[in-house]
């Protein structure tokens, strides 16, 4: 046993644990900066790095993806372990105060890497609530590292961890594999990643397993032969395993955490009211409704809207602008850049202030309010059976969802599913079939004045999102997912995390967006003055002809080939000048909410899923958006009343 | 087989002929141990392990449909029915 006790590298810490333990609230706390926190699990996607800066050197702090074991189910959960398992940074272990027994296990895994590690018991506020608040000395004792009680949402023993993380060594104790299991890894060293690895991919690890195999070293071969010799298959080594180290982690904690009786789950009322179908189903679409047709839809993309627009930019910013800037600078072509019909400031920023920056801003709001309540795993749930019929579980409803916020985001995060075939397919209805936010509030903000539009324009979409869903359930191989997923209790979301956390989403989106935008006002003022726009729109007039639209309509399709949101946006000008009728407009809308995704999601599809597969999707998204919306529009034009 | 019908903890001889119940077989507010994962496929197991349902837990049905809802001391978890039925319990 290395019992090492040398100085850890006090440079840099690492946050691990199970989701909804507070982890990146904590983050937060210690960083001062702000991850995106929630009560779902998977939010995190990626490693998020912050620093903190305190009287001595700054300090490296990482917040990791919500982990249940290091035998990893998903790409997000290998994300997290590939972490931990890396390099040499001081590992801070988030747990949850009231379930010390579930996180244990990890906890003995992570000490068998040797590496500096402190175990912050956080929600500690809940754990005295349900009377369980755990000893910690006796805790610390047992298992001879640092842990410290916190509450990471008031900041409570924020700074006794960051103390306890400052000077954190190696476990004096070799916490290694349990026996009998430890004499199948002989041939690996104790205390380092590799006998760890070994230890994973015995146990069927689907990434690491091949990887073993295939260097197939001779302490490899030893190690699978005295596994096959004991357990029947790598699943049985991996549950023996398990219980074993479940049972060490009981004993452990026996008169650390006080025999409560067994409470009941706080607000079970209410949950039970949002997990049956009968009362559920309801208020899902009460959500839907409150949320974001009358938030999103109304308040962020039409009050919000209008008066950014005519009071802030018409009244306020515009005329001082063109004015100013036209006396500058002399040359008519060079002012157009910024403040002509296709400049800088009057399309790019108008656009990307006026328009798209209210309604994103009030979708994050609403988002972010379900993710921090609990809510969205109960959707989950509830949705399970339906999505299933189109080869999804309800785990696919956090990036569907997210979605109707910024599709590219809900890209990245389709890696909280389990397979590629999920992942695929809820990369396809993103890009088809969910609209996101900033068109949502421009569509609904254009045929609200018509409420049978909506309803035909949101009949479409569903049908269409079920057809290619069950579909491409249907051609892609693969076998059907489970769902599985932990319920965490229903929390009363605090208003500072809320707002922090919407302000990190829009603030992403804009460093997203915003240069796209400057970027298309270039492209189009470059077109306008090369006489290649005028080509462009005249090229794509028949196409916009052929789905019964008027030529009027051409530009609104050329933008969103930029951003869809974009193209939305330009419908939304011909809306007002009063261009297009209700039949046309639907069929408009209709069009181009199923278009193809914009650049920024064409890129991040590209980057998670694959050249081939990426384009893939833009082309059934463009067949598929020009075959339905022809077919609205001919529809629309042949029944009474819409003409 | 050593005929016994309780089936000791982690038992590996014990059969589904003497522990037929699954948890997908428990009713609403039923309690019952965890006694074998009997689940044919790695990933399914992986699941079950991640939700930390290993021989010896004991847990309380609170819901089975859409989805079984299932507390384990003061956590909650959902599983479908697919996982569900790999899991061997006894009341």
């Amino acid at each position: 046993m290395p019992a090492t006790t040398e100085q850890a590298p006090a440079g840099s810490w690492l946050l691990v644990g199970a989701p909804n333990v507070g982890k990146s609230a904590l983050f937060g706390r210690l960083t001062g900066h702000y991850a995106t926190v929630s009560n779902y699990p998977g939010t995190s996607v990626e490693v998020t790095t912050g620093e903190r800066r305190t009287t001595g050197a700054a300090i490296r702090v990482t917040d990791s993806p919500g982990i249940y074991s290091l035998l990893a189910v998903t790409e997000e959960e290998r994300v997290a372990r590939r972490a931990a398992l890396g390099d040499g940074a001081t590992l801070v272990q988030v747990v949850d105060a009231s379930h010390l027994d579930r996180a244990l296990p990890l906890t003995l895994q992570l000490l068998s890497l040797g590496k500096p590690l402190v175990l912050a018991c956080n929600y500690l506020d809940e754990a005295r609530a349900r009377g369980v608040v755990p000893d910690v000395g006796a805790l610390a004792e047992r298992l001879g590292i640092p842990v410290v009680g916190t509450v990471a949402t008031t900041g409570e023993g924020v700074d006794a961890l960051a103390e306890a993380a400052a000077s954190a060594r190696s476990p004096a104790d070799g916490w290694g594999t349990p026996q009998p299991f430890a004499a199948v890894l002989d041939g690996f060293a104790e205390g380092g990643a590799e006998r760890l690895e070994a230890e994973l991919a015995l146990c069927g690890d689907p990434e690491l397993e091949p990887l073993l195999a295939a260097r197939s070293s001779e302490r490899w071969r030893a190690a699978v032969r005295l596994r096959d010799a004991q357990w029947p298959t790598a699943e049985a080594f991996a549950v023996a395993l398990a219980t074993a180290r479940r049972r060490m982690a009981l004993a452990l904690l026996d008169g650390v955490v006080p025999d409560a009786p067994q409470v009941r789950r706080r607000h079970q009322a209410l949950d039970r009211l949002f997990l049956s179908p009968w009362t559920g189903i309801p208020i899902v679409l009460l959500v839907l409704y409150l949320g974001f047709y009358k938030f999103v839809g109304q308040f962020g993309a039409q009050t919000l809207v209008d008066w950014i627009e005519r009071v802030v930019f018409d009244r306020w910013l515009t005329p001082y602008a063109t004015a100013g800037t036209r006396a500058v600078v002399p040359w008519a072509p060079v002012a157009d850049l910024l403040v002509g019909p296709y400049g800088l400031f009057s399309l790019g920023v108008r656009y990307a202030v006026a328009i798209v920056l209210p309604i994103v801003a009030s979708f994050f709001l609403v988002f972010a309010l379900l993710e921090d309540s609990g809510y969205l795993p109960r959707l989950a749930l509830l949705l399970d059976r339906g999505l299933k019929r189109i080869g999804l579980s309800g785990r696919a409803v956090i990036p569907l969802v997210l979605g109707f916020g910024c599709n590219t985001m809900a890209t990245l995060v389709t890696r909280t599913l389990e397979s590629r075939r999920e992942r695929v397919i809820v990369t396809l209805l993103l890009a088809l079939a969910i609209p996101c936010s900033a068109q949502l509030g421009v569509v609904l903000g254009i045929l609200s004045v018509y409420p049978s539009a909506v309803a035909v324009w949101a009949g479409v979409l569903l049908g269409v999102f079920v057809v290619v869903g069950w579909l491409a359930a249907k051609l892609l191989p693969g076998e059907p997912p489970s769902f599985f997923l932990e319920l965490p209790p229903l929390r009363r979301p605090l208003l500072r995390n809320v707002l922090l956390k919407t302000g990190t989403r829009v603030r992403w989106y804009f460093a997203e967006i915003f240069p796209l935008f400057l970027l298309a006002s270039v492209i189009l003022w470059v077109g306008d003055l090369t006489g290649a726009l005028r080509w462009a729109t005249a090229l794509l007039v028949p196409v916009v002809r052929s789905i019964g639209l008027p030529d009027g309509a051409a530009p609104a399709f050329l933008y969103g080939f930029f951003r869809r949101d974009f193209g939305a946006a330009g419908l939304f000008d011909l809306a007002r000048a009063g261009v297009l009728g209700p039949a046309a407009l639907t069929t408009a809308a209709v069009t181009i909410t199923l278009f193809v995704p914009c650049v920024a999601q064409f890129l991040v599809m590209r980057k998670e899923r694959g050249l081939r597969t990426a384009v893939g999707v833009l082309v059934t998204a463009t067949v598929v958006a020009f075959a339905v919306g022809g077919a609205v529009g001919w529809v629309l034009r042949n029944v009474g009343g819409w003409a | 087989m050593c005929g016994t019908t309780a089936g000791c903890d982690g038992c590996p001889i014990a059969s589904d002929f003497y522990l037929a119940e699954t948890l997908g077989s428990l009713e609403v507010g039923a309690k019952a141990t965890v006694r074998r994962l009997a689940s044919a496929k790695g990933g399914d197991l992986r699941k079950l392990l991640a939700l930390g349902v290993l021989p010896g837990v004991e847990l309380e049905v609170e819901r089975r449909w859409p989805a079984m809802v299932v507390r384990m001391g003061y956590a909650t978890v959902a599983l479908d029915q697919g996982l569900a039925a790999g899991v061997v319990v006894s009341r």
